[in-house]
């Protein structure tokens, strides 16, 4: 690798720093409402509760005073934010400046997009947070004061609890402060630093006791909102960053041995089957997942339709077949199609009616597939997906060589 | 009077007697029951062929993993079946099928049906709680009383269309006292007492409808009402019923779920739907903001415009919901007010069409003329 | 009531009958107020559902679908049709008490530029007492 990453590092070691006045959420959205006020940003878009009732859900707007309801640190994540800022630029760029409020991996969701050709980047400007993890959706429907008092705990230590989501458990990617590197990644090789990053502007807390923000700026973008903000004092961000260390080795650790944990539980088809048991085939999944973007999927078209003789000879093979049919080949096709860009965000598994552990599987087979592409989907936006881009003198140890092979390498 | 089957065992036992019977004698080339998989307790609806396998199936268990009617429809839909098959499905299932099959979804045809007076089923994601068994016994025991049972889904509760129609067999569970020892299948139609010629059991007369069928439907009668008029309170009007509505995720589940939305491509899943640059500009200058992904309202309102006159209420709307949002209160509510000014019961009778695809030219005279 | 509120409202009119009964109201110099927007359609029969419930969720304050009386219709029956989806639609409407009074449908002939004229007055009337459509300030929708 050549030097970029040395000089974005040297680049980024400051930020700026802002203390909070009274309540960490309401310093933040002070944040947004000058970027609106002095017009850097036409719009924002925000989670906020809708009011008399405990839900949350993206509100892009206008009018600042609107942001009194937003809450930028919501205890569950309703849509993913990929998801949210895709229909937004779906039809094409909006030429409204929107300053997009998310977390790392609905960010990381959104670059994947981007990449893909279906968010579109151009007026937008992505305001990662440092993530406190997110509630299970349905746990948090059921009992949403209970939770938020929990989620409050945990926003205010900061600390990787078991209330949180198992995705939200072991993400190494909850704070774009202190990312792992994209050295270890197979980082592009272009000279510009521009594009290499996931937000253009990043509000780390984590490490500010809950009295200090401070914020990083990594494009041309990000630095512009930077300096419209006016903040003053600088700071090292040696500190910030060791802050998100110590987390992020701590989840390293569940990382490792919850991905332990499930090769075993998924091994073999019969294992892989029962995990799947409780599955009722509804795609829910699919329609939320951020990367699954296809407009109609290919599990859901006409092509798995046979005709009952079909399906009788089917069921005769073995005794009996289960209703609705080719779950297995859902859940491993859609892998196929995306599980090198699961951003591991979880929203799968909120969203699904039977607690099928979805994004648990989608992430242990995502980590180790990217891991052997040396791929980390979002962190970098030019970095292209490893399934467009080849190197013809990759993954050799996976071919089985022949003898003339043998004997031409043999003359090199 | 109609006949019964009647069998010296216990109502699922029996049927399963039945079932097997009807396999042995090659009366049907297969069975669709719900049945049991692997360890986890879960069950789905399967299609078995082998006498072996039927061990396993659990016909009567209270759960809907997926509304029957929509895979009878999967499994007839590129053509009938050639070969006979029984299906054992609920009276809402039923209906959806029906419903179906006057959409060119599926056939009726080979296809012997088995329904039951339906004590209702628990919501879908206790499909594999631990507790499943302590639900099914106070279960049972509500259902011998001819009482809701206080487990099953809010929707069951107040469901009062739980003797089914059409059906060919009915297995009599509703108000069966000695449910334990005795199983009692009416064969409502030819095609029943045909199936049934030769099954193991004594053939008596009886009626299906009695003062314990009776009373369920009153009780599910009035919590109906009470559904309806409670939602009333909080979801009328558009704040109201975008208040309902706030969570929704706009995963689309609800639509997936129902048995009647059988479309391939959505509507509201096409491109059509989608919000154009500028619509997002023009919208955020009058509100000064919008939800996003905007559109719920009009997925919900659109939907039900589509389909809601023929809501079988099966309730697997609200079911999936990931944000428990009841749907199903305000589809079933609705579809309620459609069919009663179209008179339209849907599921009932297969030759009558469908709401929504015909008109009578004598009707509704008096609108537009105002 | 609002005295200056001028409410924007959707007309979806038959091509054969009633905009040619708006058409002939027009040149008649009859007045029509300046609240109606037209869209023709070749028939009232193709006056989808969704149309007018997107016009409605967009915020317009009416809707007014009008087509050829029973029995005139161009393409034979395209209004009975039309008519049974308006009552599904008001049925909806009033089972939510979603404003059902903001949508309707009137029977113009081509002939009849006075009851265009009479019509389209009385609706926008009666959609002023009830004022703004509230959907175009929801948010949540
Ligand atoms: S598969 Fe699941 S965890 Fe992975 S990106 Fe999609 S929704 Fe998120
Ligand atoms: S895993 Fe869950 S959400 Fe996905 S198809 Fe299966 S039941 Fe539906
Ligand atoms: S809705 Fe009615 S018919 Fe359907 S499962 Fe519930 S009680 Fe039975
Ligand atoms: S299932 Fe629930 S969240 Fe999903 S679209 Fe339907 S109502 Fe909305
Ligand atoms: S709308 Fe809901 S209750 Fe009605 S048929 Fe569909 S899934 Fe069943
Ligand atoms: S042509 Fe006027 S209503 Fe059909």
């Amino acid at each position: 690798m050549n030097s970029t990453g040395k000089e974005k590092k040297e680049k980024t070691a400051t930020g700026k720093i802002l203390s909070v006045e009274g309540d960490l959420r309401k310093t933040i959205k002070g944040l947004l409402k000058k970027l609106l006020k002095n017009n850097t940003l036409d719009a924002v878009l925000v989670p906020m509760k809708a009011p008399e009732t405990e839900s949350y859900a993206w509100v892009l707007l206008e009018d600042e005073t609107l942001l009194d309801a937003a809450d930028p640190l919501p205890p569950v994540m309703t849509v993913q934010g990929g998801r949210a800022l895709d229909s937004i630029t779906k039809q094409g760029d909006v030429y409204l400046k929107i300053g997009a409020l998310m977390r790392p991996c609905e960010i990381r969701a959104a670059v994947e997009l981007y990449k893909l050709n279906q968010v579109k980047l151009e007026h937008i400007h992505l305001i990662s947070i440092d993530c406190p993890g997110a509630l299970p959706l349905k746990e948090y429907m059921d009992n949403p004061i209970k939770s938020k008092e929990n989620f409050e705990k945990i926003v205010q230590k900061g600390d990787k609890n078991e209330a949180l989501r198992p995705v939200c458990q072991i993400c190494q990617h909850f704070s774009l402060l202190s990312s792992p590197s994209t050295e270890e990644t197979k980082a592009s090789s272009s000279p510009d630093t521009e594009n290499h990053s996931a937000a253009d502007l990043h509000i780390g807390f984590f490490g500010g006791n809950g009295k200090k923000l401070c914020l990083t700026a990594s494009t041309s973008k990000g630095k512009d909102l930077l300096e419209k903000l006016e903040l003053s004092q600088d700071d090292s961000l040696e500190y910030w960053k060791a802050a998100g260390e110590k987390i992020r080795q701590s989840a390293l650790k569940n990382r490792e041995s919850f991905n332990k944990e499930w090769q075993e539980k998924i091994g073999g088809i019969e294992n892989f089957t029962t995990a799947l048991d409780a599955c009722i085939n509804c795609h829910n999944c699919m329609r939320v997942c951020p990367v699954c973007y296809c407009q109609q999927c290919y599990f859901d078209s006409k092509i798995l339709e046979n005709s009952p003789e079909t399906y009788l000879q089917r069921a005769q093979e073995r005794g009996s077949l289960r209703f609705p049919l080719d779950t297995l080949l859902f859940h491993l096709g859609r892998m196929s199609h995306m599980v090198l860009s699961c951003v591991s965000c979880g929203a799968c598994e909120d969203a699904c009616p039977m607690s099928v552990p979805v994004s648990q599987i989608f992430s242990m087979v995502g980590d180790q597939t990217q891991k052997s592409f040396q791929y980390v989907p979002g962190t970098d936006r030019n970095v292209p997906l490893p399934l467009q881009s080849f190197l013809k003198d990759e993954f050799c140890e996976v071919e089985i060589p022949c003898e003339c092979d043998q004997s031409l390498l043999g003359k090199a | 009077m109609a006949k019964a089957l009647k069998i010296n065992k216990n109502t699922e036992e029996g049927l399963l007697q039945l079932l097997e019977f009807l396999l042995d004698s090659e009366k049907v080339e297969g069975i669709f029951s719900l049945k049991k998989l692997n360890k986890n307790g879960n069950i789905a609806y399967s299609l078995i062929t082998n006498k072996d396998e039927l061990k396993g199936a659990v016909p009567l268990d209270p759960h809907m993993p997926v509304n029957a009617g929509k895979i009878l429809s999967h499994f007839t839909l590129a053509e009938k079946t050639k070969r006979p098959v029984a299906a054992v499905l609920r009276p809402c299932e039923l209906r959806a099928f029906v419903e179906l099959i006057k959409r060119a979804q599926g056939s009726l045809e080979n296809i012997l049906l088995i329904s039951l007076s339906c004590g209702g089923v628990f919501p879908i994601d206790t499909m594999n709680n631990g507790d499943a068994k302590k639900r099914s016994s106070s279960y049972a025991e509500s259902l011998k009383k001819a009482e809701n049972s206080p487990d099953v889904r809010k929707t069951c509760q107040s469901c009062d269309n739980f003797l089914p129609q059409l059906a060919d067999m009915t297995v009599l569970t509703v108000g069966k006292k000695d449910a334990d020892k005795e199983c009692i299948i009416y064969l409502n139609t030819k095609q029943g007492e045909n199936f049934a010629k030769d099954a193991p059991g004594n053939t008596i007369s009886a009626e299906i409808e009695s003062s314990e069928t009776e009373k369920l439907k009153s009780k599910r009668k009035e919590n109906k009402e009470k559904l309806f008029k409670d939602f009333e309170k909080t979801g009328n009007g558009i704040s109201g019923f975008s208040r309902v509505f706030a969570a929704c995720l706009g995963c689309h589940g609800c639509g997936e779920a129902c048995p009647i939305c059988y479309c391939t491509l959505c509507d509201f899943d096409s491109k059509t739907c989608e919000y154009k640059p500028e619509s997002y500009e023009s919208e955020l200058e009058h509100k000064g903001g919008l939800k996003i992904p905007p559109g719920t309202l009009f997925y919900h309102l659109g939907r039900m415009s589509h389909m809601a006159v023929s809501c079988v209420a099966c309730g697997m709307c609200s079911d999936v919901c990931p944000v428990n949002i009841p749907v199903a209160d305000v589809f079933t509510k609705v579809g309620a007010a459609l069919q009663d000014v179209f008179q339209y019961s849907p599921g009932k009778d297969i030759e009558e069409p469908v709401p929504s695809g015909t008109f009578k030219e004598e009707e509704f005279k008096e609108v537009g003329e105002h | 009531m609002d005295k200056d509120f001028t409410p924007t409202i959707i007309g979806f009119l038959c091509n054969w009958c009633s905009y040619t009964g708006a058409d002939l109201a027009g040149t008649a110099r009859m007045h029509i107020p300046p609240s109606i927007r037209i869209i023709r359609v070749m028939c009232s029969g193709r006056i989808d559902p969704l149309f007018v419930l997107r016009t409605y969720l967009k915020g317009a304050d009416g809707v007014m679908m009008m087509g050829c009386h029973p029995g005139d219709c161009h393409y034979q029956k395209g209004n009975y049709s039309t008519r049974r989806r308006y009552v599904m639609l008001d049925t909806i409407l009033k089972t939510l008490g979603l404003d059902e009074k903001r949508i309707g449908l009137w029977w113009v002939s081509a002939s009849e530029a006075p009851r265009y004229e009479k019509v389209t007055n009385e609706f926008t009337e009666s959609i002023k007492k009830m004022g703004p459509n509230p959907v175009f300030k929801e948010i949540f929708i």
